[in-house]
């Protein structure tokens, strides 16, 4: 019991402060800049060029896509940029010098940024709803919700395997930047996944989000939510396997790291 | 007066030397000039396969400006910050050329450098998805390209300046990318949004630029289209030069007032 305590302590703290410490960082207007201003941009952008290539009944497909996509600007930067920061600021010895579980340590730093995300999702939403006149009234709101919370779980996944790369090279913000691009891309928010060739939808098939902005565009055509539990069933396994995966190199590199000695190389 | 212009000169072109040899191992730059407008690319050719051929182009050149805009905004955008942030900045503050001729030779290189973005839609466009591009109008286009760069030099030495007085405003850098895409019409025309953002449109220079290089690239633009664009890009040009000397002064002033020139 007494563990159980210690883990649920430094699970919350870890989250917390981690996610303080990243927008102290980047102050609120870069916050209110990346949360309320860049979705909507990326919204307009994608849902014009959408309309203007298939026409202004296909709007609903890119403002869906585009809003559910918004998912991976906290689940893949914020999520990476919380355990890239343990090394870019020197802290990375201490933790990895405490007996602390290091399952918690990890998990915990992609935990507030999976609210972080659903927020950041929502917000795109309502951004469709009052600009691009996205109808959401026979959509089970409800299951929307938890499309949303699955999606941006999914998604932090493969931050935190992003993030285990920050801790073994300099330029994951180049791989982040491509991942990111490439969710655009893979994931269905702006191509249907059908038109894609074989090869492409092998890499789609992998990628978390490609279920995700499936589900909740049936769920805004008005389909229950029966119908989309395999897709979230889907969604979540992926996510969980980019967690595990993470968490494996996260382990790898520690005791690579202390093998080596090259805990503080920046 | 010859000789200070010829000065200036070799520093702007060994700036921008050094410049390009500095870029070359960034990988953020390299990201922004070659696989976000490449990322881009691909799906605006993806997402405009049944508009037809005639499109085509027009992606390749929207893509490739979207290239530029980013690099600009990005990478020109810091070029004072950057100095800052190396301590370098007190030095060339302190020399006797102007920081402005500096700035310059540094943007001239970056917009120079992402015009590899149009380069690189273009390869991709013919190679991987096999069409058959040809520019309708070569030499206009040719001379669109060299006001395109000079209008977005000066639209950078606006930028690099405000960046620096006001970290507030350079905090929105990120949220300020996909607005200029819309708003300048690079993939898609401006009559799509409301009218009242029209008049926010001419204001800025990648529109009148992005115009004359769709409009010379199709070739289905008459020669008084083209030459008006390119009027306004030079008239526009020429009014942001005159901002951006006002505002490296201001800024000069300032830093060197508050001695906050090393500062953040």
């Amino acid at each position: 019991m007494q563990t159980v305590i210690v883990n649920l302590r430094l699970f919350w703290q870890g989250t917390l402060l981690s996610y303080i410490a990243l927008f102290n960082w980047l102050r609120p207007m870069t916050y209110l800049a990346s949360k309320i201003v860049m979705p909507l941009a990326q919204v307009l952008f994608f849902t014009l060029l959408g309309t203007f290539a298939t026409g202004k009944d296909t709007a609903n497909f890119y403002i869906i896509g585009n809003a559910m996509q918004i998912a991976a600007v906290s689940g893949i930067y914020g999520v990476t940029m919380s355990i890239g920061g343990d090394r870019w600021n020197g802290t990375l010895p201490y933790l990895f010098g405490t007996p602390a579980n290091r399952l918690v340590l990890f998990v915990g730093r992609a935990f507030l940024h999976i609210i972080d995300g659903m927020l950041g999702v929502v917000i795109a939403f309502l951004w469709g709803v009052i600009l691009l006149g996205l109808d959401l009234s026979n959509t089970n709101l409800l299951a929307l919700a938890l499309t949303i919370l699955i999606t941006t779980y999914s998604t932090s996944g493969l931050g935190l395997l992003m993030g285990c790369l920050s801790l073994i090279t300099l330029n994951v913000m180049f791989v982040n930047n491509t991942v990111y691009f490439a969710l655009l891309l893979f994931s269905g928010a702006n191509i249907p996944v059908q038109i894609l060739p074989e090869l492409l939808r092998a890499i789609s098939f992998v990628l978390p989000l490609t279920r995700g902005i499936a589900a909740a565009r049936m769920l805004i055509t008005g389909a229950t939510f029966r119908e989309v539990v395999p897709l979230l069933t889907g969604e979540f396994i992926v996510g969980s396997l980019y967690v595990v995966l993470g968490f494996i190199l996260f382990r790898w590199f520690e005791i690579q790291a202390k093998r080596r000695g090259s805990l503080e190389t920046v | 007066m010859i000789t200070q212009v010829r000065n200036s000169w070799r520093t702007i072109f060994m700036v921008a030397k050094m410049t390009l040899r500095q870029n070359v191992m960034d990988l953020f730059i390299i990201f922004t000039v070659l696989v976000q407008p490449m990322l881009i690319a691909i799906l605006a050719l993806a997402m405009l396969r049944d508009k037809g051929q005639e499109y085509i182009l027009f992606v390749v050149v929207g893509s490739g400006m979207t290239g530029i805009w980013s690099s600009l905004l990005f990478i020109s955008g810091n070029s004072i910050n950057v100095e800052r942030w190396s301590g370098t900045l007190e030095s060339l503050v302190g020399m006797p050329t102007s920081l402005s001729v500096i700035v310059f030779g540094k943007n001239l290189a970056n917009v120079g450098q992402s015009l590899l973005s149009m380069v690189v839609a273009y390869t991709l466009a013919v190679v991987i998805f096999d069409y058959d591009l040809t520019f309708n109008q070569p030499i206009l286009f040719i001379i669109s390209l060299l006001l395109t760069i000079i209008a977005f030099i000066s639209f950078g030495l606006v930028i690099a300046p405000v960046f620096v007085m006001n970290p507030s405003v350079q905090r929105w850098q990120n949220a300020m990318e996909f607005p200029i895409y819309i708003l300048c019409g690079f993939l898609f025309p401006i009559a799509m949004l409301p009218q009242w953002t029209t008049p926010i449109s001419y204001l800025l220079t990648p529109y009148w630029a992005a115009r004359a290089l769709h409009g010379t690239s199709a070739g289905n633009a008459p020669l008084s289209q083209t030459l008006f664009a390119w009027g306004m890009m030079v008239f526009f040009s020429v009014i942001y030069f005159s901002i951006a000397a006002r505002l490296f002064k201001f800024m000069l002033v300032k830093a060197r007032t508050d001695a906050t020139l090393d500062m953040e």
